[in-house]
């Protein structure tokens, strides 16, 4: 049943859509990930226009963070003061990223930044994570136990140094606001290009260089990114009109769908196992996206319109 | 299609008994839209000639013509072993959409020449570009993709539809317009050759504008786009919401 998206402007096949969604969502709920870094490369590979896979993308993972961050609360797994912080950063972000999206557009080059964001960052994270999985598969397999660090030492020297401390209770963390501000402002900026939540950075970068505990980590990205991903559709909403809801409304009733199933198989699974096949798949869509820039594309032109929208891909 | 015979009907009767030039006399445009695209059913009548009713051996070459707006058209380049879009053609003033429609083959109607005189055919159209000289060289391989992409898009369409003649001067033709088709003021120009000799043309402006639920959500994302961001996000909450409480169960 075909259905045309009036702001993609081309039609598609409605259960096709749905089960894109649906599979993005089976991973990302088998993985415990947002899926934003496979949503938007699987629009692009299927024909819609990267301006309008990034936007839409975006939009449709304000949808899968808030079921997730609701878990999350009710088990007591969000710090509200940290969220608010990293969402104060990530809004900043978000407006800059979507004011350098406009001016890409204008300037024809954001399919191509779009593109570059995407192999270096799926090409960084993929290959850490795989590297982090196979060393963690490799010692489970020897059965030495993963080496801890005492908490006390988890902050570099630098780090105390920020001005402005804040208190995290629930976190119990005392450090700079600074460094929320900036982990938030990144993800902001990585949303509105990208069209992800930014969780494969902002996780890490909160586990290691903020020290937050293991338990309110997941729930306080969530937090964040329901609303910069909420921002993030607004600003290019109103910048570059690029949100398709229709698009949107189809792909999260199948990832909302998939992530219950994928949920429920990924408890089956040992996490070192996921996260190598994670990555894996990671670089799998990192690579694809190379070759496309690499090699040489089969329509040399295209057409846009004077403020810069591409008609085609 | 009793509807069209009895309109034909009442054309025939109502076509100029005496006029000095051959014209459409009366048309009737009827667009109804649907996830792919819509036909543009087009009606036309030939008056009777000075030379008396002889609308034997016409032919009827119908163009449509979009809106025009300014084009971008963009190459891409290897540029440092990626592929960038480099080089650039800007055209002040295209058409958004461009049909041909005739009865038979226009090369069976008459010459290069005089379709080349007369403006019909993407190609003959003349588009100016900006840039001046430098441009000059480059232009027509941006001019060759522009067609080609047109087309690709459905938003060109040169003899694929086909007009036809009915008897008593009168003809009718079925035009494609595509769901990506613009909106905005379209000119419909009939032409009336005999024995390969252009006798008359005719003008119809025409607004194309698309109704349905896709021109809706179009028109709110470019009128409202502050409040179409806050539907957008409005629902993804509502959505997240509806799916927290059904996975709790």
């Amino acid at each position: 049943m075909p259905l045309y998206l009036p702001i993609a402007e081309l039609s598609m096949n409605i259960f096709l859509v749905v089960a894109m969604g649906g599979a993005v969502g089976f991973l990302s709920g088998m993985f415990g990930v947002g899926g934003g870094f496979l949503m938007t490369p699987l629009l692009m590979f299927a024909g819609v226009p990267p301006t309008v896979a990034v936007a839409t993308g975006a939009n449709q993972l304000t949808a899968a963070s808030v079921s997730g961050a609701m878990a999350h609360w009710r088990r007591g797994g969000v710090d509200l003061k940290m969220g608010l912080v990293l969402t104060a950063g990530g809004a900043v972000g978000a407006f800059v990223g979507a004011f350098l999206f406009k001016l890409l557009r204008a300037a024809g080059q954001v399919d191509l930044m779009i593109s570059l964001a995407y192999v270096l960052f799926l090409g960084a994270v993929g290959g850490l994570m795989f590297v982090e999985s196979v060393r963690a598969i490799l010692r489970a397999r020897a059965g030495t136990p993963p080496p801890m660090k005492p908490r006390e030492e988890r902050h570099k020297a630098w780090i105390h140094k920020l001005p402005w401390k804040m208190r995290f209770k629930k976190s119990r963390l005392y450090i700079s606001a600074l460094l929320p501000l900036g982990i938030g402002f990144v993800v902001g900026i990585l949303s509105s290009i990208m069209g992800v939540g930014g969780g494969f950075i902002m996780v890490p970068a909160m586990i290691y260089l903020l020290g937050m505990p293991t338990g309110v980590v997941i729930g306080t990205s969530l937090f964040q990114i329901i609303f910069v991903t909420a921002l993030t559709t607004i600003f290019h909403s109103v910048n570059t009109q690029t949100v398709d809801i229709p698009l949107a409304i189809l792909l999260l009733i199948g990832a909302v769908t998939g992530a219950q199933i994928g949920a429920k198989v990924g408890m089956k699974l040992k996490p070192e196992q996921m996260r190598a096949l994670l990555a894996l798949i990671v670089l799998l869509v990192g690579l694809r996206m190379a070759v496309d820039l690499v090699i040489e594309p089969a329509e040399l032109y295209s057409i846009s319109d004077m403020d810069g929208a591409e008609e085609r891909p | 299609m009793k509807r069209w015979l009895g309109l034909l009907a009442l054309l025939a009767l109502t076509a100029p008994a005496s006029a000095l030039v051959t014209d459409i006399s009366e048309r009737r445009i009827e667009i109804r839209y649907s996830f792919n695209g819509a036909d543009l059913i087009l009606f036309g009548a030939v008056g009777s000639t000075v030379l008396g009713s002889d609308t034997s051996g016409i032919d009827i070459v119908v163009v449509v013509r979009g809106p025009e707006a300014p084009t971008k058209l963009r190459r891409k380049e290897r540029v440092a072993g990626i592929w960038v879009n480099h080089g650039s053609l800007t055209l002040p003033s295209a058409p958004g959409y461009y049909a041909v429609a005739a009865n038979r083959h226009l090369a069976d109607i008459a010459t290069p020449e005089i379709f080349t005189a007369s403006g019909i055919g993407f190609s003959n159209l003349r588009l100016a570009y900006a840039g001046g000289p430098g441009k000059a060289e480059a232009a027509p391989e941006f001019l060759k993709a522009l067609k080609r992409l047109r087309a690709e898009d459905g938003l060109l369409r040169e003899e694929l539809d086909v007009v036809k003649i009915i008897g008593e001067g009168l003809f009718r033709t079925n035009v494609r317009l595509p769901a990506n088709a613009p909106v905005g003021q379209y000119q419909v120009d009939a032409f009336v050759f005999q024995e390969g000799r252009l006798q008359a043309r005719n003008r119809i402006d025409m607004t194309v504008d698309k109704e349905g639920f896709e021109r809706a959500v179009y028109s709110f994302a470019h009128e409202w786009p502050f409040f179409y961001g806050l539907t957008a996000v409005v629902i993804a909450l509502l959505a997240g919401w509806v799916a927290a409480l059904v996975g709790r169960r």
